[in-house]
């Protein structure tokens, strides 16, 4: 019997729950013991299979296994905050010298019973007070900020920020006890001026940045519905400064004139959402629902990290669900997700190309999850291993049905992406091809709207005109949400 | 399964992909099914007189009659009969991209006829059925005349509709006439 190590997370090296059964148990550490004793898989693995013959040893027997449970339990460690489970294109590859596409798709599914405990929260709302933000905009917008002071709790914090060509704080950072100084001062703003964003964002931050503590949330909520003036770098760059101080950042553009791959990337600098409000009454439902998860958050800043073997490539990496993201490794390599929220699934699809010879099981990747545990107050980490059984002959499989709808969709939101980024650099011919496949597949899975909208923009591209603001936002925010099909 | 170690050529754009691919990733086609379902155009259209929408308003009087509708596949002969209470689409099956036509026209050699996977719709309105034609690659006809892609057109009984170049005769009676 080996020794009995608390820190090793032993039911995560069987891939099984902690509640699992002593069947359950067996079962996971057969099929694993299948792929890792296979007399080809002498490939240096030995370290990995001592690890699963331990955890087996110490969770097979009732006695090992509820002293083990103990000494977890007594240092804080329960269960692991997230469940991860993967979806292959193909369990078993044919050996070829030559590359191959290998697909994957990852749900990271946060246990559910955390998200009962609220987090504490430290917002911001930046409201845009320009000239076009008049009548049901600003009424829209005042609407979804007194749902917001309504859901806090006595001891969140709230700050609210109204800026057009400079800022200021309508309600300074406090607690909110009294919530009818909140709504009352909410009511005082009035449209006027121009949009200088970074001015409401930088002072937002400075409202917040004193509250930050490792138990709480902070988070900036911005509303506008308008192009900011040349100061898009200024605000980029405050976005991943106050990142690594813990504040993220969500956006809501509202209306047509917005910069969207501004709005996208500052989310995406801050850890947080872009969301996009076609209507002044959605703006309501949007705010709500952010708020309830950055409450609901069980991890928070987490990200992907994705080593492989060699002779394998990791080609394509996006977020399927809940919005559509291409993802794009940092300076570390790191895959960055934000915040995972109980009750809300991340769907992680990864491409990879495999170039590998010899028979047997192999272990390609391994795709590692960290994060801050909310609810321990501890860094996280978790991993899957992605296996698969090289063979000589020719391997039939099909693959799962999910999988190929997930991509489908994703190959889609691809298409009108490149589309954009080719229009940016000036290959109008490029943008209108792509959006045109891009039309197809959406008309051959029945979103005939969705086509009609990225049909329409590749006309005005090919005849040398702008792409319409709405119906660029249309494609880009219609397509993103397409997702991914539960099995 | 391709061939070992061969590469992928996209059918439609003609693009290199890797083996096990599953969407191009020059165009997005979904390549698998990509060679055998994709709709080929056919080499010659009957693009002259395109016909005219019409709305029938005669037949308004014999609204929400149960009708029955008799469609005869004039190549194969096959005889189907179609419920007129709902949608019916009319394609081909593709079950990975969750096409499920009403009337699946793959077994009448619809794909050498050019038959698209969502090629139209039929509904009723007001006793009157419509033909509405989804964009496909090779057209709908009414009559031999080429309807404009998403306009809806009245058509009665004896009309013959056109999905690429397979015909389709329908015979559509009233339920009461039919004792």
């Amino acid at each position: 019997m080996p020794k009995i190590d608390p820190l090793k997370d032993y039911y995560a090296t069987l891939g099984i729950p902690q509640d699992a059964s002593q069947d359950d148990i067996r079962r996971a550490y057969r099929q694993l013991a299948k792929l890792t004793t296979h007399p080809d898989s002498g490939s240096g693995d030995a370290e990995q299979f001592q690890t699963v013959r331990d955890a087996y040893a110490i969770l097979s027997t009732v006695e090992s296994r509820d002293a083990y449970d103990r000494l977890r339990q007594s240092r804080g460690r329960g269960t692991a905050p997230l469940a991860i489970t993967g979806l292959q294109s193909r369990l078993e590859l044919p050996a070829m010298e030559q590359e191959q596409a290998l697909y994957v798709i990852l749900d990271l599914v946060p246990r559910p019973d955390l998200g009962d405990a609220r987090r504490k929260l430290n917002l911001a709302i930046v409201i845009d007070r320009s000239t076009s933000m008049r009548d049901a905009r600003m009424q829209g917008v005042k609407a979804a900020a007194m749902d917001v002071i309504d859901a806090l709790a006595p001891d969140d914090r709230l700050a609210v920020i109204a800026f057009s060509d400079r800022a200021e704080v309508v309600a300074a950072s406090a607690t909110v006890e009294n919530k009818t100084q909140f709504r009352s001062a909410l009511m005082a703003i009035a449209p006027g001026g121009g949009t200088e964003l970074y001015q409401g964002l930088s002072t937002a931050i400075s409202q917040i940045r004193a509250h930050v503590a490792e138990d709480t949330i902070s988070h900036v909520l911005l509303l506008t519905d308008g192009r900011t003036y040349g100061d898009e770098k200024l605000a980029l760059a405050a976005a991943a400064r106050v990142r690594e101080d813990g504040i993220g950042i969500s956006t809501f553009g509202i209306g047509e004139d917005w910069n969207d791959s501004f709005l996208d990337d500052l989310a995406r600098q801050g850890g947080g959402a872009s969301h996009y409000i076609d209507s002044p009454s959605k703006v309501r439902d949007a705010l709500r629902n952010q708020v309830r998860e950055l409450g609901a958050l069980v991890l928070h800043r987490t990200s992907a990290q994705v080593s492989t073997a060699p002779g394998v490539q990791l080609i394509e990496s996006y977020r399927a669900a809940p919005t559509m993201e291409i993802l794009q490794a940092d300076a570390a390599g790191r895959l960055t997700l934000g915040g995972l929220s109980a009750g809300i699934t991340v769907v992680l699809a990864l491409v990879f190309s495999v170039a590998m010879t010899g028979t047997g099981p192999r272990r390609i990747a391994r795709v590692t999850i960290e994060g801050e545990d909310m609810v321990k107050g501890a860094p996280a980490a978790l991993w899957h291993d992605v296996w698969v059984t090289l063979r000589d002959d020719p391997c039939e499989g099909t693959v799962p049905p999910r999988l190929v709808n997930t991509m489908g969709r994703l190959s889609i939101y691809r298409l009108q992406e490149r589309a954009w980024r080719a229009l940016e650099e000036g290959s109008e011919e490029q943008a209108a091809l792509d959006l045109e496949s891009a039309a197809t597949r959406l008309y051959d899975l029945g979103y005939r709207e969705l086509g009609e909208a990225a049909m329409l923009e590749a006309g005005r591209i090919s005849n040398g005109a702008p792409p319409s603001s709405k119906g660029r936002k249309q494609v880009r925010y219609g397509t993103r949400v397409l997702g991914d099909v539960p099995s | 399964m391709a061939q070992k170690g061969a590469k992928v050529v996209c059918p439609s754009c003609g693009a290199d992909n890797l083996p096990g691919t599953l969407f191009c990733v020059q165009c997005g086609t979904y390549l698998p099914s990509g060679g055998p379902l994709r709709t080929e155009p056919l080499p010659e259209q009957d693009e002259a007189n395109p016909a005219r929408p019409r709305h029938d308003s005669a037949s308004q009087e014999a609204s929400q009659r149960d009708l029955n509708i008799e469609v005869t596949v004039v190549n194969t002969g096959r005889v189907l009969m179609l419920s007129a209470d709902r949608e019916i689409l009319v394609g081909r099956l593709d079950s990975a991209h969750g096409i499920f036509p009403e009337l699946d026209m793959t077994v009448d050699g619809g794909l050498e006829e050019g038959v698209s996977r969502r090629h139209a719709r039929i509904y009723m309105r007001d006793g009157t059925c419509f033909v509405e034609d989804l964009d496909s690659t090779n057209g709908s006809f009414l009559n031999g005349d080429r309807i404009t892609p998403y306009l809806p057109y009245a058509f009665h009984d004896g009309d013959v509709l056109s999905f690429g170049s397979l015909q389709l005769k329908f015979r559509i009676t009233s339920a009461d006439d039919e004792v």
